[in-house]
């Protein structure tokens, strides 16, 4: 799928975004089209991310594994969740090549940009996230 | 002989005016423009990318490499922008760049064409208010009765929809609007009740948009992509289809764009004798003209001045006094969001509708103040960047459904301030860093006024004011800080006066140390309103290069 990330960077980067913005009734990040958001931008504007992203990807999982002695990706929702917290407050066991929060910010900057701007972006696939909201467009 | 009898640089609110007034007159017109003509297609709808929310770029330029500009870091809060030495080189989109727009029309062809005149009160603030230390607040050289008769003309020649009636902070117009107000959404009745329940007063916001077809384009649809877009239909009103197309049908204007000009050409005697331009295949041409009309918008204007210096005016034309560049000013937006128990949204653009003019002047301790209004419709990634509470999480199932229960039952009231000149903030070129071209690009400094903090706090607190007694459930919005303003309103860099000791151009806009040098956009404005700027700019242009034609 990306000469970016490998198979398991991939799955790793899929359930990152699902926690972001996890489905419910309405797709969550990955099905409405975030990944190929972002795997367009990292070969465009944000070109210059591409190392750091595969860093945080690799650190994520080490940082599952020292905790749950799992992948990110095999954790249940809630314990990624609360694994995404401490990593918002730098609360870290496994040592990171990357500064955890600072990025993690900008990874959730990403995803609402994937998630809620126009489909011509890659992202809001059909629209989905209009839908959701109400942003109906008619003009 | 001269190649043209004027050369207009720059084809934006006040370029487009100039050309049309002068090859309507019969003078022969070049209007060179930096940018392209941009159709629908190509300005697009881009959430990420355009003059609305710019976080990769822009839509309606400038170009994200070969436009830089730098900034002293005192004159924002947060680190932007490449680091260098004691600078930062920042591109177009990056905070503190102070961008407009660089295409056939600039800010008009993807503004929400808000069409507010100015108070009779705004052209002399110093007399009003008096001058608090450390500004150089000045009254215009001009008053609301000059400029009248030019703010009929951009409303009926441009094209504006409003409701007269309602303008009751204004001597009584003797002249309606050419077309009536635009439907208001629901949400504007909703902010109606606040408005009725403190007992301000209510206005319809004019704007350049056709509310019925006119001058041979159709009336607006409502569609929900107005401020910082182009028009599906063309109903809204921009130089680049009207002044220039006029200009361009007399037969006498020439419009040429993808052309930078790099400096003006002197001639001994205090006059210019044409400009310099760059192609964007970068080959140099020297063309020549009787009138130069400066159009460039308020940072570039004083950057072409600045770039043009000979032995005569070393410090740059019309520098004399250490006057180009100075009393940068924009408008500062203070605001606040609301969360209401029920709908707002119906999907009716361009959305912004209801004003109120209560606080423009007469606020106990503080020097003017400002207008508010409700906001044009926002996308969901504006409203997730801009408008989020900061106190709701921002991703997880919570975020989401946040978004999802609440994106229709929010709105924002806000409006411009206006802003105390500070000479200190200031436009100079930076002659180690270079654009495309290799021209030295411009420098900025400086923060706002003290005084413009204090009363866009003030209107901070009147927005939220207005929200709650509209039935809000919950209010927020950051608080105003000090930086440089300028952005999409920029104005003040070639003061006006006919004392050239303390300004750059005379009652008609003409360089004072060159005889046939005129600046036509916000540069010349000595204080810029509590209302957004463009039929300022417009009705300012055509009062200039009226004069122009009348004293051929
Ligand atoms: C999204 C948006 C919304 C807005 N909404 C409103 C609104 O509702 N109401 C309102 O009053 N105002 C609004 N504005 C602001 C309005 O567009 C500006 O105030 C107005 O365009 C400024 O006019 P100006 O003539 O000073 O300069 P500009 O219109 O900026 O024109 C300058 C032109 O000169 C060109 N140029 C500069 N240097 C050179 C050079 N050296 N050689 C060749 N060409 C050059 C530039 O590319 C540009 O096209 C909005 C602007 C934007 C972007």
């Amino acid at each position: 799928m990306s000469a970016l990330f490998d198979e398991s960077q991939l799955r790793c980067l899929a359930a990152l975004l699902d926690t972001l913005i996890p489905p419910d009734d309405f797709p969550g990040a990955w099905q409405a089209g975030v990944g190929d958001y972002l795997l367009r931008q990292l070969q465009g504007d944000l070109a210059n991310l591409q190392t750091s992203y595969r860093d945080f990807l690799r650190c994520l999982d080490a940082e599952a594994r020292c905790l749950h002695k799992r992948d990110f990706a095999d954790l249940s929702a809630d314990a990624r969740s609360d694994l995404l917290h401490r990593i918002e407050k730098q609360q870290v066991t496994a040592s990171w090549t990357i500064e955890p929060g600072e990025f993690f910010a900008q990874v959730i900057e990403h995803c609402g940009e994937g998630f809620y701007s126009d489909p011509g972006n890659g992202g809001n696939r059909e629209g989905i996230a209009w839908q959701m909201v109400g942003f109906e467009v008619r003009g | 002989m001269s190649d043209y009898d004027a050369i207009v640089v720059g084809s934006g609110a006040g370029g487009g005016v100039a050309a049309a007034v002068l090859a309507q007159a019969g003078k022969s017109v070049l209007l060179l423009e930096r940018g392209r003509a941009l159709s629908f297609e190509q300005v697009g709808r881009d959430h990420l990318r355009n003059q609305r929310l710019a976080i990769y770029g822009h839509n309606a330029g400038p170009d994200i490499e070969g436009n830089p500009r730098t900034l002293d870091p005192a004159s924002f809060p947060m680190p932007v922008g490449e680091r260098q030495g004691e600078q930062r080189i920042l591109r177009p989109h990056e905070p503190g760049y102070q961008n407009n727009a660089a295409c056939v029309g600039s800010g008009t062809r993807v503004y929400a064409g808000q069409a507010w005149r100015f108070m009779p009160q705004d052209f002399r603030m110093a007399s009003e208010y008096g001058v608090p230390a450390g500004s150089s607040l000045a009254d215009w050289p001009i008053s609301y009765a000059d400029l009248l008769p030019y703010y009929e003309r951009v409303e009926w020649e441009i094209g504006v929809c409003g409701d007269h009636r309602s303008m009751t902070h204004l001597p009584a117009y003797a002249r309606p609007y050419p077309m009536p107000a635009l439907p208001l959404p629901h949400k504007s009745n909703v902010h109606r009740r606040g408005l009725d329940a403190l007992g301000w007063q209510g206005l319809r916001v004019p704007r350049l948009i056709n509310s019925l077809p006119y001058n041979g384009r159709p009336a607006c649809i409502n569609c929900q992509h107005c401020v910082g877009y182009a028009c599906p239909v063309d109903a809204k009103n921009g130089s680049h289809n009207t002044t220039i197309p006029r200009a361009l049908q007399s037969g006498n204007c020439s419009l040429r764009t993808e052309v930078m000009v790099e400096r003006l050409m002197c001639s001994a005697g205090g006059a210019v004798a044409g400009v310099q331009l760059i192609t964007a295949d970068g080959l140099r041409e020297s063309i020549s003209a009787d009138v130069v009309v400066l159009s460039c918008g308020a940072v570039e204007t004083a950057r072409l001045l600045l770039n043009s210096a000979t032995a005569q005016e070393p410090g740059g034309i019309g520098n004399g006094s250490d006057q180009v560049g100075r009393h940068l000013q924009g408008h500062y937006y203070p605001g606040a969001v609301g969360l209401f128990p029920e709908q707002l949204y119906d999907g009716v653009g361009p959305g912004c509708s209801l004003a109120t003019c209560e606080f423009n002047h007469g606020n106990a301790g503080l020097i003017g103040g400002g207008m508010l209004t409700d906001e044009d419709i926002v996308t969901p990634i504006t409203f997730w960047k801009r408008d989020y509470p900061p106190d709701v999480p921002r991703w997880g199932l919570a975020a989401k459904q946040f978004m999802r229960n609440n994106f229709r039952r929010i709105n924002d009231i806000k409006g411009p301030v206006q802003e105390i000149p500070n000479p200190d903030a200031r436009v100079q070129v930076n002659p180690a860093v270079r654009d495309r071209y290799g021209i030295p690009v411009a420098h900025l400094s400086g923060t706002s006024h003290p005084e413009t903090v204090r009363t866009a706090s003030f209107m901070r607190e009147r927005a939220i004011e207005w929200l709650r007694a509209s039935g809000a459930i919950k209010v927020w919005g950051r608080q105003p800080q000090q930086y440089l303003s300028g952005g999409q309103h920029q104005a003040g860099t070639c003061r006006m006066d006919e004392d050239p000791a303390h300004s750059v151009v005379d009652n008609f806009c003409r360089v004072h140390s060159q005889s046939n040098l005129f600046v036509a956009d916000a540069s010349p404005h000595v204080t810029n309103g509590g209302f957004n700027p463009v039929e300022t700019i417009m009705a300012l242009a055509w009062r200039t290069t009226e004069h122009i034609v009348a004293n051929w």
